[in-house]
């Protein structure tokens, strides 16, 4: 199951790869999306699947799953959400302050 | 005691969050800044006299001993840098609010500026790698919200690459420990250290410190990983290109030299000459930027680059020698970006232009914006008697002693080069016939100060060398042996 | 004391603004002038004890741990340059009072000024190899002030910035040197490195250390083809070019030479490297000199001539040449500043340098024509007992004629170099004649910018010292041989000469050659006219300067033509350029290091429920890309989301599946309430080519991934650290939700920074949305 999972998230990482490279803002911003997801599950894969009971400790149970990458995950989770939210807003902005969602006109020079 | 290592995170992260409920009572919230900003600077020097006396201070935080709790480290080395990062801090203190417009000022500038230097210390003291992620993310969100701030048209067009660069490099990082904790079980450093020298760096391990690397040099903007920096650090007002000059991306090249002295030191060979190879194209490519273009800000900003070519050089090289050149450079370099980039902003407010070619003459009525200027130029290309000859010197002693000539030589060159892109600001824009200055602009005295502050310390790092360099050289051979810190940490 | 004598300069400089500022009405040279004067009296007086060989060493520590310190030591060579320095200093200052007006800005001038002393002094004097490296590079920062004194002339800017890129250049290759240099010898103190010879040239690093030192002393002495900044230092006032470009700076490259002779002398590398440079730079100099129009270019060039000359001498290597040389060091500082000064004085007076424009000024101006009568005539090496020049030159033939050499090579070379003597000589006779009689003899031309009038005594003054010198050392050469050239040729070669100097040796070759020169120089200067279109095809259109200036133009258009192809603003491409380097350096490594390991003995059972929520995902995550509506897309991103929670529920982790759910429920809808500010999704493709690429990248991306995680999970070697979160929960956290505990009390540190994270956004978020200035200021 752990291999499957890994193929997922290399599929996850491949289109959250092909969506930043793209040229509209918007879609650069789904990419993120679905390489947090990506990066989400590799985490909790990393730490075995399957193994045990969820860590709520319970009499009578010896096996949990590993709780460290669910902490992890949750962090970083939240943190996704953060960076995400504000880098919406940001893309929003930009669009209405540069009059264009398209970053390959997002260019610049040294001196504008 | 061991307490006390969290002031210097605590202090700055408590300020910037009461400050946020204060945002229009401007006077009290930029003086109550350089206040927490001078305390935060006395704390981290006492701290720091305690572990050059003492040695390392370990806080296993909430009690959880090591390695199961995250544990913050103060050794010699998180402490420098964290006292030149507050040393800087109370340079911008002072530096922002003769330079800031009202606006920003009361959107959460200082705020942000407090919780940016919180979250930079959080990444020099902890001692998990996974932490280390999360205070990246604290010192990026606070440094996301500076560089929008204003929102003109070329920040945000600018910041958005920035955030999304960085947002990526984060992702990866996430990833690269989540495949660590697979391999070695566990995020604390210093048994990260034991556990991957226990299997001697074997199988994967080499490609997960290779991914690491790639995660910090995009921080670090090494090449190529640099084509985020110098843009969006030259946009924003000075000042707080400055902290970004000045402290951002030496966390990412602070990571490096951590992470591949203490973990990744097994496969030396491969990575180590692999790092030496970037830090030439770093060197020169950087320069090369620098010399590119006629805004003094971006010339500035290019010229952060070669700098970190010639710290991963000291890490590449790998011996005390070079790692105390590297960290001499490190703090050095903090110091005299900061300086510099102040210096310029105050250039473009009396010039009301950051275009070189529209800039000229300005000693007449400068000078001594113009002096500093010069002593900044000096000591940034590394001539003695100034800071950046003593870093330099040390990397180019491991070089040559180690038998890594070329980029000894392209060192050289680069030195050259350097001083000639950022001396064209002194001999085109302060020498030559005067230019018409713009009538309104602000007064460019208070900024004097904070800028020589800045440069005192520089002098007094290159002057004064003896009285640091002992405990640099002393960091460079406990860097090289890495069962120091292990021991402190794990108590064994 | 001798620190003290390093550091006067220094303090001198600190005091001249508070001078310049509160004492306006004296001019501030006058205050400082005593300072040099001093220091010469103190070298004086320490002549007796230095000649009797007691040598005086005087330590300041300043980076021991680097084993960089201020260790002066005085020997008979510091102690002939110290004397040039603060004897030519005090003359200088002397004249600069007469030469610069009180308008002037002289606080900067005279600050410059005496730290270049300071540095100079320091050059010579430290025995330490990085102290010397200090105060050589304080040197060249120093004349690049100097040389911009008149920064508002493009020249000035042009000059200052050219010397300062050839002589760092070459300071930069110095201190490679030295690095190298003190690391095989194991010490930083010149002497103990001299005393460790013969290891330095058993060493492999040796042609390299040789290679770089004297890049250093060629850059800043002039040699050829590195002569080009000298001419463009003319800029500056002339009493900095008397000064620096003639008497002191120029010849710090010859100093270091001498310096480490002993070290490098009698090898066949140093001889052909240094000789062969200094012949040429000879040549080169004194038939450039002929060609100028600008008096002080003329000078200019003259002095590379005679640097070359010095600088051959020390290759000869023999005793009786570095004698030679040391008594050139010290003639020309005499009548090279003498010559300066009336160049200075012919400007002053007439308001023109250029040489086409003057003449007959000897009537006019009878003291500086005669001042330079025995300047210039010094200099061509007349042969008449009151030209100092002349002794040193016939020296200069008569050791060319001997020299010794153990190598085959060098030996069968030798023949060649009293030719080249004899011809470099005789241009620098051609180009004593020109300067002199162009200026002063024949008749005046009409419209000078100032009516000529002879220059006022003070202005003299410095001159007349100087020429006097010129005249008593040609007639009683043997008065400085004892007290100064004896205690420094040895300190050169290690062991004194026993030479008594006279002016007439009998019928030996060397007069011959003397006499030759004259002739010839004679014939040369007189039909100058008719062979002057030499000039048009050497160097005709060929100079070291375009090759500089080509150098410079292009390496900023290099520069930005190369930073401008990958620095393109688009974030594309540099997406592009991190992934390709990612999957590039990882891929490798991987490979490489044989990472790649793949088992599958402690795998989970595979469950057709997940399978399938897995497949969903896949499509959800690969229809996003496809899809052309905008609310379609945002609704397939959610089915990922929503989909990763559901994996989290199966994969015992309830925590995090809520969490997941929230977020992503948040997230859609926050995506929604954005797009309706957003433009439609275009529907434009993107290039063929591009896509390919976008694809290969991604699909390589995504390899490595998952390479590298199936390898990691392969791979793992030890027990994780989680048991102790299990076994501690309940009882040391006190709680049985074990993530929660983590969160909140293990790990509380991360999750305060995540809020801290939150919080940040949300306000950059208000601030992004509440503060919109518009394209203001520039900067602030």
């Amino acid at each position: 199951m752990e291999l499957i999972m890994a193929v997922l998230a290399g599929l996850l990482f491949t289109a959250g790869v092909y969506l930043l490279l793209q040229r509209q803002v918007l879609k650069i911003v789904f990419g993120t999306a679905l390489l947090s997801h990506g990066a989400h599950l590799l985490i909790l894969t990393m730490g075995k699947l399957n193994r045990g009971q969820p860590p709520i400790l319970e009499k009578g149970i010896e096996h949990y799953a590993d709780p460290l990458p669910q902490a992890l995950i949750l962090t970083s989770i939240v943190i996704s959400f953060g960076v995400t939210s504000f880098l919406l807003v940001l893309a929003y902005r930009a669009y209405k302050t540069n009059k264009t969602d398209n970053m390959e006109q997002l260019r610049g020079s040294d001196h504008d | 005691m061991t307490n006390l290592i969290t002031l210097p995170i605590l202090i700055p992260l408590i300020a910037g969050t009461l400050f946020v409920f204060w945002r229009k009572k401007l006077p009290f919230v930029r003086m109550g800044t350089q206040i927490i900003t001078i305390i935060n600077l006395i704390v981290t020097a006492f701290i720091t006299f305690l572990v050059v006396q003492n040695g390392p201070i370990i806080l296993e935080t909430g009690g959880w001993v090591a390695p199961y709790g995250i544990i913050l480290v103060g050794d010699a080395l998180s402490l420098s840098l964290l006292l030149t990062t507050n040393v800087i801090a109370v340079a911008a203190a002072f530096y922002a609010p003769f330079s800031l417009d009202r606006g920003r000022e009361e959107h959460y500038f200082y705020t942000f500026f407090l919780i940016l230097i919180a979250g930079v210390s959080g990444a020099f003291l902890t001692g998990d790698i996974f932490n280390l992620f999360v205070f990246f993310e604290v010192l990026l969100m606070a440094s996301y919200g500076m560089i929008v701030l204003g929102g003109t048209r070329q920040q945000l067009r600018e910041s958005i690459k920035y955030v999304l660069l960085n947002l990526f490099s984060s992702i990866l990082f996430v990833t690269t420990v989540s495949f660590l904790y697979s391999v070695t079980g566990t995020v604390n450093m210093a048994q990260l250290s034991e556990r991957v020298g226990q299997v001697n760096q074997e199988g994967i391990l080499t490609t997960i410190a290779i991914l690491f690397f790639v995660v910090f040099a995009t921080k670090g903007a090494l090449f190529p990983l640099y084509f985020w920096m110098p843009h969006a650090y030259a946009k924003p007002p000075a000042v707080i290109s400055a902290l970004f000059g000045a402290l951002l991306t030496k966390v990412g090249i602070y990571s490096i030299l951590r992470v591949f002295t203490l973990i990744f030191n097994g496969n030396i060979d491969y990575t180590h000459s692999f790092f030496i190879t970037l830090a030439g194209f770093t060197l020169i490519f950087g320069v090369i930027g620098a010399m590119s273009t006629n805004n003094i800000k971006l010339i500035i900003a290019y010229n952060i680059i070669p700098a970190i070519g010639f710290m991963i050089m000291g890490i590449g090289i790998f011996t005390d020698v070079s790692l105390a050149g590297s960290v001499y450079y490190l703090v050095h370099d903090m110091i005299i970006k900061g300086a510099l980039f102040l210096l310029v902003g105050a250039i473009a407010i009396v010039a009301g232009t950051s275009d070189l070619r529209k800039i000229s003459g300005l000693i007449k009525n400068y000078p001594l914006l113009g002096w500093l200027f010069f002593i900044a130029t000096v000591t940034l290309a590394g001539l003695p008697p100034f800071s950046g000859f003593i870093g330099k010197l040390l990397l180019l002693k491991g070089a040559f002693e180690n038998g890594h000539y070329v980029i000894a030589a392209i060192g050289l060159i680069t030195s050259l080069l350097i001083l000639v892109s950022v001396m064209r600001i002194f001999i085109n824009g302060f020498w030559g016939v005067s230019m018409e200055l713009p009538k309104e602009k602000r007064s460019i005295k208070p900024l004097y100060v904070p800028i020589t502050f800045l440069l005192i310390f520089s002098v007094v790092l290159g002057i004064g060398a003896e009285w640091f360099l002992p405990h640099i050289q002393q960091i460079g051979v406990d860097l090289m042996n890495p069962s120091v810190y292990v021991d402190a940490v794990l108590k064994e | 004391m001798l620190q003290f004598a390093v550091l006067a300069p220094f303090l001198t400089a600190l005091l001249v603004p508070f001078f310049f500022r509160y004492i306006r009405q004296v001019h501030t040279g006058w205050f400082v002038l005593p300072v040099p004067f001093l220091l010469f009296i103190y070298f004086l007086s320490q002549m007796g004890a230095v000649s009797e060989g007691d040598n005086i060493l005087s330590v300041v520590e300043w980076v021991p741990s680097l084993g960089m310190n201020f260790s002066f030591y005085l020997d008979g060579l510091s102690l002939l340059f110290s004397m040039l320095i603060s004897g030519i200093g005090t003359l200088v200052t002397l004249y600069s009072i007469f030469y610069l007006n009180k308008n002037e800005k002289l606080n900067n001038f005279y600050v410059f000024l005496y730290i270049f002393m300071g540095a100079m002094l320091g050059v010579v004097l430290s025995d330490n190899v990085y102290a010397l490296y200090l105060f050589w590079e304080l040197t060249s920062l120093s004349s690049f002030l100097l040389i911009g004194y008149w920064y508002d002339r493009e020249a000035s800017r042009y000059g200052a910035l050219k010397s300062m890129i050839i002589t760092v250049l070459g300071g930069l290759a110095m201190l490679g040197g030295f690095i190298l240099l003190s690391y095989v010898a194991g010490s930083t103190s010149i002497r103990e490195i001299i005393g460790a010879t013969d290891v330095v040239l058993e060493s492999p690093y040796f042609v390299a250390i040789l290679l770089l030192i004297l890049l250093g002393a060629f850059t800043k002495s002039a040699q050829f083809p590195f002569h080009i900044w000298l001419p463009d230092a003319m800029e500056a006032p002339t009493p900095v070019s008397a000064f620096l470009h003639s008497a002191t700076m120029v010849k710090a490259g010859i100093y270091l030479t001498a310096r480490l002779f002993l070290i490098f002398g009698g090898t066949d590398l140093f001889f052909l490297l240094v000789t062969g440079f200094g012949l040429l730079t000879l040549c080169w100099g004194s038939y450039m000199a002929v060609r100028q129009t600008d008096l002080k270019a003329i000078l200019a060039f003259s002095t590379i001539s005679q640097l070359g000359m010095i600088m051959s001498m020390l290759g000869f290597g023999t005793k009786a040449a570095i004698f030679a040389a040391i008594f050139h060091i010290f003639n020309h500082a005499t009548f090279k500043g003498s010559l300066f000064m009336v160049a200075g004085i012919v400007d002053h007076e007439t308001g023109t340098r250029d040489i086409r424009k003057l003449g007959g000024l000897m009537t006019l101006m009878p003291i500086s024509a005669t001042l330079a009568f025995f300047g210039a005539f010094s200099m061509a090496g007349v042969p008449l007992p009151v030209f100092n020049g002349f002794l040193s030159k016939e020296m200069f033939f008569e050791t060319s004629l001997h020299i010794e050499s153990t190598s085959e090579f060098v030996s069968a070379l030798t023949p060649i170099i009293p030719v080249l003597a004899v011809l470099g000589s005789i241009f620098t006779f051609v180009y004593s004649m020109y300067f002199f009689f162009q200026t002063f003899a024949g008749n005046t031309k009409g419209d000078l910018p100032v009516k000529p009038h002879e220059a006022p005594l003070g202005m003299l003054l410095s001159p007349i010292v100087l020429i006097l010198f010129v005249v008593v050392v040609g007639l009683l050469p043997n008065l400085i041989n004892h007290p100064i050239l004896t205690p420094a040729t040895a300190a050169v070669f290690g062991e004194a000469p026993e030479k008594h100097l006279k002016f007439w040796h009998g019928f030996e070759p060397q007069l011959f050659m003397s006499l030759a020169v004259v002739a010839l120089g004679t014939l040369f200067y007189l039909t100058m006219k008719k062979w002057k279109v030499i000039y048009n095809w050497l160097p005709g259109r060929m100079s070291a300067n375009k090759v500089y200036d080509f150098i410079y133009n292009t390496q900023f258009k290099i520069a930005e033509k190369t930073t401008n192809t990958y620095m393109t603003g688009s974030i594309r491409h540099y997406v592009m350029y991190i992934l390709i380097f990612l999957v590039g350096a990882t891929g490798v490594t991987l490979y490489v290091t044989d990472g790649f390991v793949i088992s599958t003995d402690d795998l989970a059972p595979i469950s057709w429920p997940e399978i399938a929520v897995a497949v969903v995902m896949a499509i959800a995550a690969f229809a996003t890309i496809v899809m052309k509506n905008r609310i379609a897309a945002i609704l397939v991103l959610g089915v990922v989301g929503f989909g990763l929670s559901l994996l989290f529920v199966f994969f015992r982790a309830p925590d995090l599946a809520l969490t997941q759910l929230i977020v992503e429920t948040v997230t859609v809808a926050l995506f929604l309430l954005c797009f309706y500010h957003l433009p439609k999704l275009d529907t434009e493709k993107q290039p063929p080519a591009a896509r390919t690429l976008n694809m290969i990248i991604s699909a390589s991306v995504g390899i490595l991934v998952t390479l590298v995680a199936i390898a990691s999970h392969s791979s793992k070697k030890f027990e994780t650290i989680s048991h102790y979160f299990i076994e501690e929960s309940h009882h040391l956290g006190g709680g049985d939700n074990v993530v929660n505990v983590i969160l909140v009390d293990m790990r509380g540190l991360d999750t305060l920074f995540e809020i801290t994270v939150l919080g940040l956004a949300a306000l950059g978020i208000y601030a992004m949305i509440r503060l919109r200035k518009e394209e203001e200021e520039l900067d602030s």
